[in-house]
């Protein structure tokens, strides 16, 4: 799935809110759950995808790794194109 | 009781140094002489924060006109709020919009009148285009959400795709293009800019172009004006249901032309905590959920789409605040829009003749 290349991170005026179970955007807020939160705060414009996933099998063991794979690249894909992340 | 509001729309002042021939702060401003102090503001926003919403719209008037600002926006960060700063731009400078960023500024949106500079500042009744050109330049400079708002009526829908392109060239993350909607000083002078159908209709192809051109750099949203709509729009969101706004003297209001519909009595936030207004006050309430409908929107499967549209634009008229809001086709006062209409596409051909907003500026 070479559209998800590069390093992610969040759009400029999108940020996880103090309490990391909202990610705020310009229109509203999205809340996030189970591991959602642990990927936006991976996406630092520094990690690529399979470091991100990697990071989440660290945190989250014994998950499947494809599974962790599917639903990371869903998740990263629908922020992408939502306007509220990009690679860098 | 209805869940806690997600934004909070802070109206800082009515003050502006833009004359907007479609401003829709209220005709009279029997209040302006009087705004809320720094302590007052400071303490609405923390209350925002602690009722559980997400958003804090500063707005005005020209909010950079208070010289709070830069306190009012950390004040916002520190209470959990996600703070977006609308302006015409007039009043800031490098450093000032340094400081707001400092302070925890998230998204800006900035207004221009036109593409053209001297368009732009004939409806604005001054010269500001250019300064707003430097605000953008500027705002590039930080990383921080960027949406350039453009009202477009009958005299400038011409330059649509100019628009567009300015704010391409800006490089805003958002453009929002938004017909004028007629309340306020928009009301006086809606026969010189209410659109016709056909150039209407025919901004459609150029907005849906523009959106794939731009894919994936900026996003367009495109507010049709209600009066050619088969439907009404979904005002504020329903009322009572996810904003409130406080206005410059700190009345709380469900949406900011609500003072047109007589009989209402809003709560002042100097005797009321906010979580007291927007569950208990009797103007929150007076038209959230449906029970207050008429027909036809009672019986009809979009009142929980658009919640019966406007309250204001129904009383404006239909002389009814609570009735079907007359721009629906199925309104029984839709002829009243369709009068207005011709109404002003007859005077089409004729020069504008618009009445400015001017007001003394403190």
């Amino acid at each position: 799935m070479n559209e998800l290349e590069g390093r992610p991170i969040l759009r400029p005026g999108c940020r996880l809110s103090a309490s990391s179970d909202l990610l705020l955007i310009p229109e509203g807020a999205l809340r996030l759950q189970g591991p959602a939160a642990h990927i936006v705060q991976a996406c630092d414009g520094v990690k690529t995808v399979p470091e991100i996933v990697a990071t989440l099998l660290k945190n989250f063991p014994g998950t499947e790794e494809a599974r962790v794979w599917d639903e990371t690249s869903a998740f990263l894909t629908k922020l992408r194109d939502r306007a509220i992340l990009e690679f860098v | 009781m209805s869940a806690a509001p997600q934004a909070l729309i802070a109206e800082l002042t009515y003050r502006c140094p833009l004359h907007c021939v479609y401003c829709s702060n209220p005709v009279q401003k029997s209040d302006s002489a009087r705004e809320l102090s720094t302590e007052d503001w400071v303490n609405i926003v923390q209350q925002a924060g602690a009722l559980g919403c997400w958003h804090l719209h500063l707005t005005g008037g020209e909010p950079l006109l208070r010289t709070d600002l830069e306190q009012l926006v950390r004040t916002g960060r520190a209470s959990g709020l996600y703070v977006n700063l609308i302006t015409s731009g007039l009043g800031l400078s490098r450093e000032r919009l340094r400081a707001l960023v400092e302070a925890g500024l998230d998204h800006i949106q900035l207004s221009f009148q036109d593409s053209d500079e001297g368009e732009a500042n004939a409806f604005a009744g001054l010269r500001a285009h250019a300064q707003k050109l430097r605000v953008a330049s500027w705002i590039r400079e930080h990383r921080l959400a960027f949406t350039v708002n453009i009202v477009i009526h009958r005299q400038n829908i011409r330059r649509l795709e100019e628009m567009i392109g300015l704010a391409e060239q800006l490089n805003a993350d958002k453009l929002e293009i938004a017909n004028v909607q007629y309340y306020g000083w928009a009301l006086r002078n809606r026969a010189a800019l209410l659109p016709s159908y056909d150039q209407l209709r025919r901004s459609l192809p150029i907005v849906e172009a523009a959106r794939s051109r731009a894919a994936g750099r900026m996003r367009i949203a495109y507010v049709l004006p209600d009066y050619h709509a088969k439907y009404p729009k979904a005002c504020m969101g329903g009322w009572g249901r996810g904003l409130m706004l406080i206005d410059p003297a700190g009345r709380a209001m469900p949406c900011h032309s609500a003072h047109v519909i007589p009989g209402l009595a809003f709560p002042s936030v100097a005797e009321q905590s906010l979580r007291s207004i927007w569950e208990d006050s009797p103007v929150f309430q007076r038209f959230r959920g449906d029970d207050w409908m008429q027909e036809p929107c009672r019986s009809c499967d979009r009142k929980t789409a658009d919640f019966g549209g406007c309250r204001c634009q129904a009383m404006l008229l239909a002389n009814d605040a609570a009735a079907t809001d007359p721009v629906c086709s199925l309104s029984p006062h839709r002829a009243v829009v369709d009068d207005l209409i011709r109404q002003a596409m007859r005077e089409s051909d004729r020069q504008p003749a618009w009445v400015y907003r001017i007001e003394p500026v403190a």
